[in-house]
């Protein structure tokens, strides 16, 4: 969806660390991204959520909600944790604790639930190490009617809402083009490669043609998105923000 | 008859006994080339302490440099996919010392005949974690290489067989401290930074023992209670994972002293509620006595980062002439886009102005240090802000030409703050590119910071961040970098006009280096999985490993 909205409006890219939410590739990533960096197997998400309630009224007190640490220390970043696969050292250490230290046992939970609450601490080292798994949050914040100005003085002179702008999103395509000239004579068609040294175009008829840059070449680009790459770096947060939440009460 | 068996007994003795010594003969590097200008040798990362990657060879110069040709290339295949990284790419400089190449990609070194591209060995390391992002090379103390591998280990190998000598492990890799960076020899001291910022790593830099790699001082790049800087900070344990990698080698100036370390991003990456305040010392220029590890003084390029903008980038030392007078400088492209010129006996700023297009800062302070504008943050609903104006790519200064190189992005992506918590922890964020950014080499001049001239990457693509064209400049008027499409480009350095490129298989992704061999000017660069090597005598010699 954000993809969706922002492309109405902005040409976008969306960075390859934050698929959309919910995509099969998403999972693939967060999994790439674990092994790049190193984290290890991924944490056992079931057993995680198993984990989340006893966790919050046996240790969020000290650790705090997330394990990030309040009275007690962060979890996050302790070698303890860290070393531990699966409960195979920290479920036992709950059993009896560091009472010296002020961190008691938690004998009475079972094997299982100690286990569960491990999880959950491995789960919140994913949650804050893997950011192939992070998940942008609702960013449609803005005043849609300040939007809605916004897009009638600045776009709508260019673009109908219910003409060329009607089902953008799935018709989205960048073409530049070119006009090539040199003494041999004129090109004109898709340019589908560029460097100082050629170019490498389509014309109307389909048929591809590489021109080497000589000297006596010159090139003329076309982009149909010069006036949106205009506004990048100049548009206001804010008119962002409001065109964004306009956009997103439209069909 | 007999006489002749045992002649001939004899001569196999001799040949055996000349291969032995051959094979075990070790590849010192005269110490005393450490720090001078790279001619004969390029013995450090970048080939001496001054970072400037000038050269004042000049057999290769505008005149002729159209007709330079490829002498040889050598291409890794003895190594595949490797965890995150599909294909190896040699993102190292090399170290050329008696005719032979040293580099790295992560978890190998490679030994290479610089005449011919024939190896001579290889070392190979089998990592327990850490990143493969990309190494960026060795050190050298007489005849001993250094190596990282990516988590976190030390090792010391013999520069005549590769044979590893000891390891000594630095930090904790399931912390998320990672190594990619080439150690820098500095008289007896071996300087290794790290990286990472997944998790909130605390960085350092240590100078190490090159004998046994004892460790004999550590500098920390964030205060503990108590110390210089912890003002800055809101709490001890903010500052104590406050991030601040020092993973790209610094600089030296020997009259002074002093090594000069540009320190990473701070942590958490986007999300900044949890250390509100600038975040010494990272961001930051450091100057550090390089016996005792002591800070001399700092520069923060980026007060309060919140857009992943390590400033590891080189310092790069200038002497120079300003009004007249003979300066000690230190210039800086920042990744912020800022770009420094420092007096560097006391770090007080002589320039401090972007370099490219930005909007993040609201003008700089009295000390000239950029003033960041919190309205561009990271924000749930977005901040439009610039991306990275440049990285770990090589720039080069010229002082023939008086003229600082860097390879520039010109782009801006929306940053998204995605962690709210109090406390945030990681990244706490992202960021969407937003079109299609543009690349630029841009000369400027370090007297106003002002661009001189520049030439634009003509591209469809939007420039990649993490892998990009070091730069070097010559006394042959020249500038050696690569665009995004495979091309190695020279261009004249005063006016930055092409006069000769080559189609690599890959991008180029190192630093070039250039150095004379048996009376010829040699130039060597790196495009992906492959090295090439250039001069201008025409006898081409492909050759794979073997």
């Amino acid at each position: 969806m954000l993809t969706a909205v922002l492309a109405t409006c902005l040409p976008i890219t969306l960075w390859a660390q934050a698929p959309p939410p919910g995509a099969p590739a998403a999972a693939r990533f967060g999994q790439g991204v674990r092994e790049f960096l190193g984290l290890g197997p991924p944490p056992d998400a079931a057993a995680a959520e198993r984990g989340a309630p006893i966790y919050a009224a046996n240790c969020a007190f000290c650790h705090g909600p997330l394990a990030r640490g309040a009275e007690g220390p962060s979890l996050i970043y302790s070698e303890l944790v860290l070393e531990d696969q699966h409960g195979s050292s920290v479920a036992e250490f709950l059993k009896v604790g560091r009472p010296q230290k002020g961190m008691p046992a938690f004998a009475t939970l079972s094997d299982e639930q100690r286990k569960d609450v491990v999880e959950f601490l491995h789960q919140q080292i994913e949650d804050v190490a893997n950011r192939g798994t992070y998940q942008v949050k609702n960013i449609v914040l803005g005043d849609p009617r300040k939007g809605a100005s916004y897009v009638s003085k600045h776009c709508l002179g260019c673009h109908s809402l219910t003409g060329d702008l009607k089902g953008l999103a799935e018709k989205w395509r960048r073409d530049i083009t070119a006009t090539v000239r040199s003494p041999q004579g004129t090109w004109q068609g898709r340019v589908q490669q560029i460097d100082d040294f050629r170019i490498e175009l389509v014309d109307d008829s389909g048929r591809p043609v590489v021109i080497v840059r000589d000297p006596d070449v010159a090139v003329e680009l076309h982009d149909p998105l010069a006036p949106h790459v205009a506004i990048i770096g100049a548009l206001a947060d804010s008119d962002m923000i409001n065109v964004t939440a306009y956009l997103e009460t439209l069909e | 008859m007999r006489g002749r068996r045992r002649y001939l007994r004899f001569l196999r003795r001799m040949a055996c006994l000349g291969a032995l010594l051959a094979s075990a003969q070790a590849n010192e590097l005269d110490m005393t080339l450490l720090g001078k200008p790279a001619t004969t040798a390029w013995p450090t990362f970048n080939g001496d302490y001054s970072g400037e990657r000038f050269s004042s060879l000049q057999q290769i110069n505008t005149e002729n440099v159209a007709s330079l040709q490829l002498q040889w290339s050598y291409r890794i295949t003895d190594v595949g996919a490797q965890r995150g990284a599909p294909v190896p790419v040699i993102k190292a400089t090399p170290l050329l010392v008696n005719g032979t190449l040293y580099f790295t990609i992560p978890d190998n070194v490679y030994a290479v005949d610089a005449r011919t591209g024939a190896k001579l060995w290889s070392y190979s390391w089998t990592d327990q974690g850490g990143h493969l992002v990309g190494n960026r090379g060795l050190g050298m103390y007489k005849s001993w290489l250094y190596f990282l591998g990516p988590d976190d280990w030390v090792i010391c190998v013999d520069s005549g067989t590769g044979k590893e000598r000891w390891r000594k492990q630095i930090a904790d890799a399931r912390l998320q401290y990672f190594t990619t960076t080439a150690p820098l020899v500095v008289k007896d001291h071996v300087l290794v930074g790290v990286g990472g910022d997944a998790m909130d790593i605390r960085g350092f830099l240590v100078a190490l023992n090159p004998d046994n790699g004892d460790i004999q001082w550590k500098w920390w790049t964030t205060p503990d209670a108590g110390e210089p800087g912890i003002e800055t900070w809101p709490s001890v344990s903010a500052a104590l994972h406050g991030g601040g990698g020092t993973w790209l080698p610094g600089t030296y100036d020997p009259e002074l002293n002093l090594v000069y370390w540009g320190t990473g991003n701070t942590n958490p990456v986007f999300a900044g509620q949890g250390r509100k305040g600038a975040d010494l010392y990272t961001a930051s220029i450091v100057a550090l006595n390089v016996d005792s590890g002591k800070l001399a003084w700092h520069f923060q390029v980026s007060p309060h980062d919140t857009h992943d903008w390590d400033n590891t980038e080189t310092p790069v030392l200038i002497d120079a002439d300003v009004g007249g007078k003979p300066r000690k400088l230190l210039a800086q492209a920042a990744r912020n886009g800022w770009f420094v010129v420092l007096d560097r006996t006391n770090g007080k700023a002589l320039v401090s102005t972007p370099y490219v297009r930005l909007n993040w800062a609201k003008g700089v302070d009295e000390q000239g240090q950029p003033i960041p504008d919190p309205a561009k943050e990271p924000k749930v609903s977005g901040s439009m802000t610039n991306t990275s104006a440049t990285n770990w790519m090589s720039p080069s200064y010229s002082p023939a030409a008086g003229l600082f190189y860097v390879n520039a992005v010109e782009g801006f992506a929306i940053y998204y703050l995605l962690d709210t918590e109090a406390r945030p922890s990681g990244y706490g964020g992202t960021l969407t590119s937003l079109g299609t950014s543009r690349r630029f080499l841009k000369a400027l001049d370090i007297t106003t910071g002002k661009v001189r001239w520049q030439h634009e990457y003509p591209s469809l693509n939007g420039a990649p961040s993490t892998v990009g064209p070091g730069l070097l400049s010559t006394a042959g008027n020249l500038v050696f970098s690569g665009d995004d499409q495979g091309n190695l480009i020279a261009y004249s350095a005063d006016r930055g006009k092409i006069l000769w490129h080559f189609r690599a298989n890959a991008a180029q992704s190192n630093g070039p280096i250039t150095f004379m061999l048996d009376g010829r000017q040699w130039v060597v660069l790196a495009a992906g999985d492959t090295l090439y090597a250039y001069t201008l005598a025409p006898m081409a010699v492909n050759r794979a490993d073997q």
